[in-house]
């Protein structure tokens, strides 16, 4: 009996040792494989037909440093079925070393820690150099303090100006100082029924929205680490009513996409990727026929300044990698190396995170070839003071709630002051539950 | 395979309920551990089947384990659990080892437990069984109660530090139609009321099992209380009969020593009363013999007093003091005595020499007083470990033999010793005594 235990005993250790044996054969054996989790398609929801050019662009350099790694992706994967994908990996534990993390999923995946706290490698790293990021691009992948994902490319969110609108109306183009005031004044001034059928047909905005409002009037929504909203207090409340004022001039017409793109409409705000995708040739001439556009600062509220906010694509690394200081160097391969940023003003649709390399295209005169340019040191100075709005695990689902019922408010179904506090009270309510 | 099971079952059966329960304790989590494991394991492939991921990934508060890796995981800290539980259960360790192996199931029971996401804290109560089950109230109490606390805190803290969000378990049930849903949620709480059940019926038997000890042992104590007593009054017994016997048997001594020698010069001075007429030299001749033979008798008494014990045969060995007091008894009393040894005994013990020497002594008393012989023969002879004395004389006999006080002592010799005494009475008296006289028994030719 004891004889046949000890032999049992003395064949699994055998197996035991075999299996690691090989395991380290095989580990001093094969290339180490480093996997990014990546999508085709742009965050912003703008056309892209580079594909994976800026991925490809790092992974070739970084390949080159490191002769003994192999950087593989899945290729192909939209941007719509991202999310679900990488759940899928982080659940099966399959999830690749290095990965973008959807804006509105960092907060989740930070702190269940999916993504890996990179505190003690920027700590350890002494090249790293944070300030060279634009601080409200890097902010998006810090949580509690601590930075979980660096940004790869960004944008903020700009005034598209119809040039030829207020030219044909002898306005001038705002300043980079303008206000809420200036932005009403012109909008009242273009709105009108230019072929006197009795329907207004050019209008002063489309789309712009008291988000939009609330942030230039020096006020975020949330407190992310008391779970609370700001739904009530006085920057809001002007925000959404200067947002009615705006859409009173229009006479309850709701301004189409379609009407924009015709160029009867004087001002609209863009991401930078839409600015981007859509300024240069030939997608200007689909879709702003026989319309000049230029960009300007969003205007500021009574309270608050001629700030952006800006929207960021995050890049972090799984917290169960095994190659976690080569998954480092591939992240900054990817987030600071020049060339990879370069790649970035080329081949996507974002904004390089970079200051330097933003100022280097802007001093290079870079623009979309031919006579098209773009003030890109303007931008930079944009993203210099945009802001950071930290996404969270709910967020989504308390915009909806405030779009709606702001979209009440808007329809004077509820008076603004006592709507906004009933808002307040059921999205505190959400986010304590 | 099936004998292979009755086996098990009929060992099973032997044992103890306690015991019986404890190991159908650790069968129970064993399987429940199985189950839960297997239900992360379906449950997280069919989410992901089903492309759910997201959402539920959103509803989680921690990042779940893989699917593997929660079988693995669990499994394996089961196993390590369950070989520490038997380590900590042997009794040849040092109580540093057994220390070591307690902290080693409960970091198991810890690893477990979280492998599970803390859905299931039966394995706590398995490790408590396994402390109670060890438990001998010497400072295990302290440690107990230490082990319990460190548990039982792990688990909570474990589950207080999720704060918000859902705890896993349920994330995974909220994945299942409602009606599924309650299902799970009832065999959930199931498993672990049975597993409560299970631990509470343990405890029950591991006290009574204790209590039934704690009887037994109270009932054995009374036991011996009147095993005690009996013993105290047997005493007292035996030292009556002790008693008893002495005084039966100095009366003996009187009788076999004085008699024998007043016997002796009796005798002798009727003979000398005849001689000392006839033939007064002759008389005096006989007459220091008598003086002899009472001088000696005195010494016997003397001896008997001091010791109780024939002077021959302290003096010599039994042999050469038979053969001594056989001459001797010879020349007093003028009967012719042969001594015969056929066989004799290496070595006997001092009690049955003086038994041998007294009743040879007797023997020849009662030829000379009783049947008057003129010869007589002492036979000595071995048979199978016993020695065979045999007297016999050509006296008068006796028709029927009357035990007199001689015999009857000779007798009560003789069955302490466990031997036995015959008496035949043709052409003269023959007195047979057989002692046993163990092993070392050799045989020898006629003297």
């Amino acid at each position: 009996m004891m004889g046949r235990k000890q032999m049992g005993g003395h064949l699994l250790a055998l197996c035991l040792l075999a299996v690691l044996g090989l395991w380290s054969w095989q580990a001093g054996h094969a290339r180490t494989q480093l996997r990014v989790g990546t999508f085709v398609g742009s965050a912003w929801g703008v056309p892209n037909s580079e594909g994976h050019a800026v991925l490809e662009k790092a992974i070739e350099s970084f390949e080159a440093e490191h002769p003994d790694v192999d950087v593989t992706y899945v290729s192909g994967i939209r941007y719509e079925e991202y999310p679900e994908w990488l759940a899928e990996q982080i659940l099966a534990g399959t999830e690749p070393d290095v990965f973008l993390v959807p804006e509105y999923d960092f907060e989740a995946y930070a702190a269940m820690g999916a993504v890996r706290n990179l505190s003690d490698l920027t700590a350890r790293d002494q090249g790293f150099d944070e300030a060279g990021f634009y601080a409200a691009a890097l902010a998006y992948g810090r949580k509690d303090g601590s930075l979980y994902a660096l940004p790869v490319e960004c944008a903020p969110t700009l005034m598209f100006v119809n040039k030829t609108l207020l030219k044909r109306e002898g306005i001038e183009m705002p300043g980079d100082d303008w206000t809420w005031q200036d932005f009403y004044n012109i909008c009242a001034k273009v709105t009108k029924d230019g072929d006197g059928d009795g329907v207004l047909d050019q209008f002063g905005m489309y789309d712009y929205d008291w988000q939009l409002a609330v942030t230039t009037n020096g006020g975020g929504l949330f407190n992310a680490s008391t779970r609370t909203s700001y739904f009530a207090s006085p920057h809001v409340e002007q925000g959404v009513q200067f947002v009615m004022q705006l859409r009173k001039l229009q006479h309850g017409h709701e301004v189409t996409a379609r009407e924009a793109d015709q160029g009867k409409v004087a001002f609209r705000p863009f991401t930078f990727a839409q600015y981007r995708t859509y300024k240069p040739y030939p997608w200007r001439i689909k879709k702003f026929a026989g319309s000049e556009w230029d960009c300007v600062r969003l205007p500021a509220g009574p309270n608050g300044r001629n700030i952006s906010p800006v929207s960021t694509l995050l890049l972090g690394m799984s917290s169960r990698t095994t190659e976690t200081g080569l998954a480092w160097q591939l992240m900054k391969k990817i987030t600071i190396d020049p060339e990879v940023q370069g790649a970035v003003l080329e081949k996507s649709q974002g904004l390089p995170v970079r200051r330097e390399v933003v100022l280097k295209a802007a001093r290079d005169k870079w623009g979309w070839g031919g006579a098209e340019s773009v003030d890109l040191e303007a931008i930079s100075r944009i993203m210099d003071e945009a802001v950071c709005q930290p996404q969270f695990r709910d967020q989504r689902a308390v915009i909806t709630m405030a779009e709606n019922a702001i979209q009440e408010i808007y329809a004077g179904k509820k008076p603004l002051s006592m709507g906004l506090h009933k808002l307040q009270k059921e999205v505190n309510a959400y986010l304590q539950r | 395979m099936e004998i292979d099971f009755y086996l098990l079952l009929s060992k099973f059966r032997a044992k103890s309920l306690a015991v019986r329960l404890h190991q159908l304790l650790w069968l129970y989590n064993g399987l429940v551990l199985v189950l839960f494991s297997g239900f992360y394991y379906v449950t997280q492939h069919k989410i992901i089947e089903a492309m759910s991921a997201h959402s539920f990934l959103q509803a989680l508060p921690v990042l779940p384990l893989p699917a593997v890796e929660v079988l693995a995981l669990s499994w394996l800290s089961f196993g390590v659990l369950f070989i520490c539980g038997r380590i900590y259960h042997r009794q040849d360790l040092t109580l540093g080892t057994r220390y070591l192996a307690l902290l080693g199931e409960t970091i198991a029971c810890i690893v477990a437990m979280r492998s599970l996401s803390l859905a299931y804290d039966g394995l706590v109560l398995l490790v408590v069984a396994d402390l109670m089950h060890r438990y001998d109230g010497k400072n295990t109490g302290g440690l107990l109660l230490g082990a319990m606390l460190v548990l039982f805190f792990l688990a909570d803290y474990n589950s207080l530090s999720f704060q918000r969000g859902v705890e896993p378990f349920d994330a995974y049930t909220a994945y299942y139609k409602d009606s599924v849903r309650g299902v799970l949620v009832a065999v959930k709480r199931g498993l672990s009321s049975v597993n409560v059940v299970l631990f509470a019926l343990y405890l029950v038997t591991l006290v009574q099992n204790k209590h039934q000890e704690k009887e037994r042992i109270q009932s054995l104590n009374e036991q011996l209380e009147s095993a005690n007593e009996q013993l105290r009054i047997y005493a007292a017994e035996a030292e009556r009969t002790a008693e008893m016997r002495e005084r039966n048997r100095l009366a003996r001594e009187i009788h076999d020593t004085l008699g024998h020698t007043l016997t002796g010069l009796a005798a002798g001075m009727d003979a000398c009363m005849v001689l000392i007429e006839v033939a007064p030299q002759k008389a005096r001749e006989q007459l220091e013999k008598l003086r002899d033979v009472a001088k000696h008798g005195l010494k016997d008494v003397r001896r008997s007093v001091k010791k109780l014990r024939p002077d021959d045969l302290e003096r010599l060995p039994l042999r050469e003091a038979i053969t001594h007091m056989v001459k001797e008894y010879a020349e007093t009393t003028a009967m012719e005595v042969k001594l015969e040894v056929e066989g004799w005994p290496e070595a006997m013990r001092q009690d049955v020499e003086e038994v041998i020497y007294r009743i040879v002594q007797e023997g020849l008393t009662n030829a000379n007083r009783h049947g008057h012989a003129t010869k007589a023969v002492v036979n000595f002879r071995l048979e199978e470990g016993r020695l065979k004395i045999r007297i016999v004389d050509n006296g008068q006999g006796c028709k029927e033999t009357v035990p007199g006080f001689g015999l009857r002592h000779m007798r009560e010799r003789l069955d302490l010793l466990r031997g036995s005494l015959a008496c035949h009475s043709e052409n003269g008296f023959a007195l047979e005594a057989v002692i046993p006289v163990g092993q070392g028994a050799k045989e020898e030719t006629h003297d």
